[in-house]
């Protein structure tokens, strides 16, 4: 651990690390010929949660600012695709659709609300979280309001249908994953990660801090938007309460400190320990799971608050310490 | 009817106000937003709910018991958890504290079920009227004890050695240290008068709203807008802004249908946090660094 890497070390390891990425999305699309309808479905879940978290990723892990009412989001990104195909669009046109409007609702929203810093930013992202459950009751008319809003039925037979679904939702997790790496190498990554650790600092740098705020909220919301489009088509009837439904986006920031802030490929570990964690919670405790839930959220956070690759490090460290290696 | 809505609004600002209280100085003194303070609502509830179903006890005579009860859960889970929490980041006590009121949510639904139940006080039907506005007794009881009960606590701040060494610690948590205060200790204490106005914000609450598990959620929207309009760590700013919120609430009713209440309560949010953003009574305390 100790040896620092030199240029060529790093390169290896990232190639190593890309090759594992390519094969792992390889075997991961190849899955659904060896896999019954209950672990598609759990996958599928998961590959949402990776997409959602991931745009989490791109405010918070990137950004520093805490979005904990981020799924709002998903729930718009649900509503337009839903909107969108009742009124005839096909699916992929609803797609579009689910990510652009939720982009721009973050777009003009962020304008006023990214000015707030710290809890502030974080509870005026949970009120707009509640305030959306509300506002799409009252619009009513072509969303459904409160009766909820059932989308039109695929024409592909069930089963293909889940699998189609189940790559629409691998792309969105493989995507999301290489557009943060990607925005990484970029100016706009630096500056978004100059914003993080010091936000006038990086205004003094020359950085419109307001603009670059707003076009990483915009992309987050279009991410975890792309992800409420998909569950829209993928669950066929969405109500305000599913989908503008606060746990998601308390469990993805949760998957998103599990799996280490910030980091490209945090958000996918997270969402695989977290979700399969969950399902094997859900099936023992059919009764208490949201109890069993809530206590493994403040264990994860007082044992591992910078995710679990620095808890998994430091639990070796103190190791090879105690066992005095060399 | 204007009037009717008016003092219906003042009558439950009043409860707004004390419901707003413990989370307000949570906020402001440790720098923690704590989820879980609508679940000590809702406990309060429940505690005041079998008091009085199964010991007939009066739904009044029973705020001692869920203060107390409730003070003892906020200053153990402070103690136990957020203590913890706070040492490493402040902005992780928001997913905490959302997992400890899954946790007493839950717990509830299973010992209770979900069903609705109310707590009805021999003079829950009764009301006065005063210049043809009907004032119902037991709304009018709960903001007595709500203004009462945030006096106290004021007075609680200001004139007791305990109270002081609470402000001196939001002020500044490292000069207190020096001045031999336990920051921790303050910080349990803190979340133990937090969670144990919550408690008497419930037993009041279970006489004028059916009890029900999610019943401390409907708070939120409320707790929020009120701490940030008051001023974060301001009690006396409670008090105020939740006379305000219960106003506009019921205005905001009263002139353009319920449903849009919760609407106006987003968009009275929003104003406060772009022309004021310290609140009406706010100052620098240590909540507002973090």
């Amino acid at each position: 651990m100790s040896a620092p890497a030199s240029p060529s070390g790093a390169r290896r390891r990232a190639l190593l690390f890309w090759a594992f990425f390519a094969i792992g999305t390889v075997v991961l699309a190849l899955a659904p010929l060896a896999l019954n309808n209950y672990w598609l479905r759990v996958l599928t879940t998961v590959f949402m949660y990776a997409t959602v978290t991931q745009g989490l990723n791109v405010i918070v892990g990137l950004t520093g600012y805490h979005a904990f009412g981020n799924a709002v989001f998903f729930g718009f990104g649900a509503y337009a695709s839903g909107v969108a195909m009742t009124l005839g669009a096909p699916f992929p046109v609803a797609l579009v659709a689910a990510v652009a409007f939720s982009a721009l609702v973050a777009g003009i929203v962020g304008w006023p609300i990214l000015r707030l810093r710290g809890h502030y930013f974080a509870i005026a992202t949970v009120a707009l979280n509640l305030a959306a459950i509300q506002l799409v009751i009252q619009v009513g008319g072509v969303t459904g309001g409160a009766e909820g809003l059932p989308l039109p039925l695929s024409d592909l037979p069930p089963g293909p249908l889940y699998r189609a679904i189940y790559l629409v939702m691998l792309a969105g997790m493989v995507v999301s994953t290489l557009l943060v790496a990607f925005i990484l190498t970029r100016p706009f990554g630096y500056a978004l990660r100059a914003i993080r650790d010091g936000e006038r600092a990086a205004g003094v740098m020359g950085i419109d801090t307001t603009a670059t705020k707003v076009a990483a909220w915009a992309i987050s919301a279009g991410i975890t938007g792309f992800a409420g489009g998909v569950w829209a088509y993928w669950i066929t009837f969405i109500e305000p309460a599913s989908a503008f439904d606060p746990a998601i986006g308390v469990k993805a920031y949760m998957m998103l400190i599990l799996g280490g802030m910030g980091t490209v490929i945090g958000p996918v570990l997270g969402a695989f320990v977290l979700e399969f964690l969950s399902t094997l919670v859900w099936g023992g405790f059919l009764q208490a799971h949201q109890i069993v839930f809530g206590v493994l959220i403040v264990v994860i956070c007082l044992v591992a608050p910078n995710g679990m690759l620095v808890a998994g490090r430091s639990l070796i460290q103190r190791w090879r310490s105690r066992h005095g290696a060399a | 009817m204007l009037w009717q809505a008016t003092a219906n609004g003042l009558l439950l600002g009043g409860l707004y106000g004390i419901a707003t209280i413990g989370f307000s100085m949570v906020w402001g003194v440790m720098g923690v937003i704590n989820l879980a303070h609508t679940g000590f609502i809702m406990l309060g509830a429940y505690i005041t709910y079998g008091l009085f179903r199964f010991a007939g006890l009066d739904p009044i005579a029973s705020i001692p018991v869920s203060m107390i009860a409730m003070f003892a859960l906020g200053y153990a889970l402070q103690v136990l958890v957020l203590n913890r929490i706070i040492r490493t980041s402040l902005l992780l006590s928001l997913v905490v504290t959302f997992g400890i009121e899954l946790v007493m949510v839950d717990a509830v639904s299973i010992a209770f079920t979900s069903d609705v139940r109310s707590v009805n006080s021999s003079y829950a039907a009764s009301s006065i009227e005063v210049f043809g506005i009907l004032v119902p007794v037991v709304r009018l009881i709960a903001a007595g004890f709500s203004v009462t009960l945030g006096i106290a606590f004021f007075a609680f701040l200001r004139f007791t050695r305990a109270g002081q060494m609470i402000l001196a610690t939001a002020l500044d948590r490292e000069v207190s240290s020096l001045m031999g205060i336990n920051p921790e200790r303050i910080y349990a204490l803190t979340a133990g008068a937090g969670a144990a106005l919550a408690g008497a914000t419930g037993s009041l609450a279970s006489m004028l709203f059916p009890v029900m598990p999610g019943m401390g959620v409907t708070f939120l929207s409320a707790v929020f807008v009120i701490t940030v309009l008051g001023g974060i760590g301001s009690v006396e700013g409670c008090i105020v802004a939740g006379f305000i919120y219960g106003l506009v609430q019921a205005w905001a009713g009263y002139f353009l249908g319920a449903n849009y209440q919760e609407i106006v309560g987003f968009g009275l949010f929003l104003l406060v946090l772009a022309l004021r953003p310290q609140g009406l009574f706010g100052r620098a305390f240590f909540g507002e660094h973090a």
